[in-house]
């Protein structure tokens, strides 16, 4: 099962994510604990990026994700992890793609940047037993960029739509609340806990 | 309380003011209104983003002023844009403002008993 969970800044998606990437996780096995990996993309430069990774690691805790640090080169993941069942969040494109699009001497194409990612993900997707991906909507700030950031929302925006087609799910965080774009099984999503009161 | 957002002028007040039939004159856009000014039961707050930048500018705490405002006003309808969904500002100020405008608005949907999304004009009920 893949899942593609989106939102913007603050939205609570990664806390949906993780929460989805738990249920699932506990779903298929009834016995034995499915193994939990968090491939981080995050490169850490400043304290702003340490706190940022703090806040992640304090919502992570005691739900049991062993966390890969794989800032590019995303299917190198494969080879860290423990064979069988396993689930698997990866947290997150927008990261993902901005490190492979700038990381080298120089900026490689929105198309090799797309084509790079996809290539990985579907070697995740195949390989794991559910494989949850979040990533970010950076579309819809009216906002004319320069000529790379513009590069950089076309790579995003084509490999969302590829990460879409790919996904059994995909799910839109606005304000903690799962919003469903495409369950074609008619399945059943894991709670939020945004539609709980207080 | 009641929690509307959604992008720029997709008409979000518009849309509070017929459904819910109440007058302009209990809007308020972009405060909170403070005891003294208040004499009717429903308070629509408008621009509630706007309430957050002003705060953070302050220097307040607007996650904790909103939960204390609504403890005594719990009949509010909370109108506020939808402003996470871009490219992150360069800005440390304006990356934080989104970042905060996120989540308090997470928790102000968790505590709402409605949310309801605007989209050229149509509003979408999401809890």
């Amino acid at each position: 099962m893949m899942v593609l969970v989106v939102g913007g800044s603050g939205s609570g998606k990664s806390s949906y994510a993780e929460e989805t990437a738990v249920s699932l996780a506990q779903e298929s096995v009834k016995e034995i604990v499915m193994k939990k990996y968090y491939l981080a993309t995050m490169q850490v430069f400043d304290e702003e990026g340490r706190k940022r990774v703090d806040r992640h690691r304090n919502l992570r805790r005691g739900k049991e994700f062993v966390t890969i640090e794989q800032p590019t080169g995303i299917s190198g993941a494969l080879k860290k992890m423990e064979t069988g069942e396993r689930t698997v969040l990866l947290e997150c494109i927008s990261n993902l793609t901005a490190n492979e699009m700038f990381s080298g001497k120089k900026a490689n194409t929105k198309m090799q940047v797309m084509e790079d990612i996809i290539c990985g993900i579907k070697q995740l997707k195949e390989q794991t037993t559910h494989f949850i991906v979040v990533s970010n909507n950076v579309f819809e700030d009216g906002i004319t960029y320069d000529e790379t950031t513009t590069e950089y929302i076309h790579a995003m925006g084509m490999i969302n739509h590829k990460l879409a087609a790919l996904a059994d799910w995909v799910v839109e965080v606005v304000a903690g609340i799962p919003i469903i774009i495409k369950n074609p099984a008619k399945r059943d999503f894991p709670r939020a806990s945004g539609l709980r009161k207080q | 309380m009641k929690l509307v957002i959604g992008g720029t002028a997709q008409g979000k007040l518009e849309y509070v003011l017929l459904k819910y039939d109440v007058q302009k004159n209990m809007v308020w856009n972009g405060v909170l209104p403070n005891e003294m000014e208040l004499n009717e039961n429903i308070v629509i707050i408008n621009h509630f983003h706007q309430w957050i930048k002003s705060r953070m500018i302050s220097g307040g705490c607007p996650e904790d002023e909103i939960m204390s405002f609504l403890d005594c006003h719990e009949d509010c309808i909370i109108i506020c844009d939808e402003i996470g969904n871009g490219i992150v500002p360069i800005d440390a100020f304006e990356r934080e403002y989104r970042e905060r405008v996120g989540r308090i608005l997470v928790q102000l949907a968790k505590r709402a008993e409605g949310v309801e999304r605007i989209i050229c004009g149509i509003g979408q009920k999401i809890k």
